[in-house]
């Protein structure tokens, strides 16, 4: 079954577009990372999800149902960590878990929410008094309660420090063993590496790609990176490692601190040796040698053209 | 259908407020002044029923502001703040929020009007008046109708505007209007028609039907049509107390129609 099916969503302000034709399926079970830079339109995505706002063109459904013209039976078994939101006012932590609760009609323990989300201590203190980081956890506290079928989070991580971003992954990762969607947006890199099956990338509110991290890593070409230092350089040698089975380029890289020529070879992971064993075989002397991965923030750059 | 949730909780959290106990205390200590000050200050006879027109001043004065007052925030001061958020996250609708703050904040001024109503009844009765039991709970059901239409109104400006300091200015314009001005407006287009020879006297009777749409003056209408002993409102079918009454339920239901359509209908963020 389909969690999230969108269908050519497209969101405009005027002549801003927010949204271009946005298709998307995330499919039950997986954990999916919504990656993209600020203003990039995944705030403005969610938000049709979960019909904060209407959509221009296209039409979006959760489990089957549609987000605009159903959005109770959508929203019914989904956990939200909305972005632009603020606790409410007078309302204790342990009152805001419990009015989810209610509205969900669940019947879990207010406590023992807050005891995951690591809040318990300030269960009693009204919210407003809360950091912006104690409030993420609220929130993504009230987003468990009822256990969900597809979990929503825009930038769940905002506000959190380190440690408090691990504890947030442990979580999702814990909600997915159980069985549930996870579907986050996030323009920090690391996180969405670290926990995320596929990966979709949105710039100036276009999906420029959806793929597993590795699918990525594979189609900017293999996705290993070597920088090999050498005591000297003649003329054929990048020819000759542009002859190795599995090279896509090879060229001379910066020379290293004490002045040695160094040449930077892409290729795939399983001709890292083969390169090594034909510059001895060329005579060359590898004074020093080391490997890249291409990082998803590459991945990001090559995919963006910008920096976040 | 989770209004319910949502009225349960506005209802809590809006009885606490200081604003709220502020208000909701006027309204309760006009109408029992009301019920004081009548037996000893109006002409015999003294009953429950004539009662009615001597709480009219005091309810259209002050029914207007506490109603307005208590529900032009409702629903604004959560979409500023963004907590609103938190609430459609929820499998609430729009119709379920609105709803239930709707019950919320008239099922507030409605229990102070009614719960104070009772006790001015009482003193009314004791030790001298009259129980007209029947046309003291018409006059209840109008007195709750009246809030509910402000109230209503107050939930209305809330919907349609996407600011509080809005939804303030056009709340307060509309009270300002309708209970500080509207009479004085009345009065000079009189005077200034009757200057000009249009009319002689009283306004046209169609035009009388037209500034007399004001909630206040339906109001009254209605409670002198139903409610006083021995007084009919004088006039065509349409100044009666049926279509006044009529009148009450179209200012319920279509400033908050219109204005729940523009909600509905508008990006939260």
């Amino acid at each position: 079954m389909v969690a999230i099916d969108a269908d050519a969503v497209s969101k405009r302000y005027g002549t801003e577009t927010a949204l271009d034709r946005v298709d998307l399926e995330v499919k039950e079970g997986e954990t999916f990372g919504f990656l993209g830079p600020n203003g990039a339109g995944k705030s403005t995505f969610i938000n049709v999800l979960l019909d904060f706002v209407t959509p221009s063109q296209g039409d979006v459904e959760i489990f089957g149902h549609d987000c605009q013209r159903e959005g109770v039976a959508a929203r019914d078994r989904i956990g939200v960590l909305p972005e632009g939101y603020s606790v409410f006012e007078r309302l204790t932590g342990r009152q805001h878990i419990e009015y989810a609760i209610r509205s969900k009609d669940a019947d879990d323990d207010p406590i023992d929410v807050l005891d995951r989300v690591g809040i318990r201590e300030a269960a009693d203190r009204k919210a407003t008094g809360y950091s912006k980081g104690m409030a993420q956890r609220l929130v993504l506290g009230m987003a468990l309660v009822g256990q969900p079928d597809l979990l929503i989070l825009d930038e769940p991580s905002t506000g959190l420090d380190p440690n408090g971003a691990a504890e947030m992954r442990q979580i999702l990762r814990e909600e997915n063993e159980r069985g549930a969607t996870i579907f986050f947006s996030s323009h920090i890199l690391e996180q969405v590496e670290a926990v995320c099956d596929r990966v979709g990338i949105l710039q100036n509110g276009e999906l420029v790609a959806v793929d597993t991290i590795e699918g990525l890593r594979q189609s900017m070409g293999g996705g290993t990176k070597l920088v090999i230092t050498v005591d000297g350089l003649e003329n054929g040698t990048l020819e000759t490692i542009r002859g190795v089975e599995g090279v896509e380029t090879a060229v001379n890289g910066d020379e290293s601190s004490n002045g040695d020529p160094t040449i930077e070879v892409t290729c795939t992971n399983d001709a890292k040796m083969d390169v090594v064993v034909e510059l001895h075989g060329a005579g060359v002397d590898v004074v020093n040698f080391r490997t890249e991965e291409a990082s998803l923030e590459d991945m990001f750059i090559e995919y963006t053209g910008s920096r976040r | 259908m989770t209004w319910e949730v949502i009225a349960r909780q506005d209802w809590s959290v809006t009885v606490e407020t200081r604003s709220a106990k502020v208000l909701l205390g006027l309204l309760v200590s006009v109408v029992l002044l009301a019920g004081y000050i009548y037996p000893i200050a109006a002409p015999e006879p003294i009953t429950t029923a004539r009662f009615s027109s001597f709480a009219m001043g005091g309810l259209t004065l002050t029914v207007p502001f506490v109603g307005m007052l208590l529900s032009y925030g409702a629903v604004v001061d959560e979409r500023e703040s963004g907590s609103i958020l938190l609430s459609l996250s929820l499998p609430h609708s729009r119709r379920d929020v609105v709803l239930g703050k709707f019950l919320s904040r008239t099922g507030l001024v409605t229990a102070a009007t009614a719960g104070s109503m009772l006790v001015a009844g009482a003193l009314v009765v004791y030790p001298f008046g009259e129980l007209v039991l029947g046309r003291f709970l018409v006059f209840l059901g109008l007195t709750v109708l009246f809030v509910v239409v402000w109230c209503g109104l107050g939930l209305a400006v809330s919907l349609a505007a996407a600011t509080r300091r809005r939804a303030l200015v056009l709340g307060f314009g509309l009270v300002f209007l309708f209970v500080i001005i509207w009479e004085a407006v009345v009065d000079a287009l009189t005077i200034g028609l009757n200057a000009a020879g249009i009319v002689d006297g009283e306004l046209p009777e169609t035009v009388q039907f037209l500034v007399g749409l004001e909630p206040s003056l339906v109001f009254e209408r209605a409670t002198t049509g139903f409610v006083l002993p021995g007084e009919s409102v004088a006039g065509p079918w349409y100044l009666g107390e049926w279509v006044a009454l009529g009148v009450l339920v179209c200012w319920v239901v279509g400033p908050l129609g219109l204005a729940f359509l523009r909600f509905d209908g508008s990006d939260l963020s």
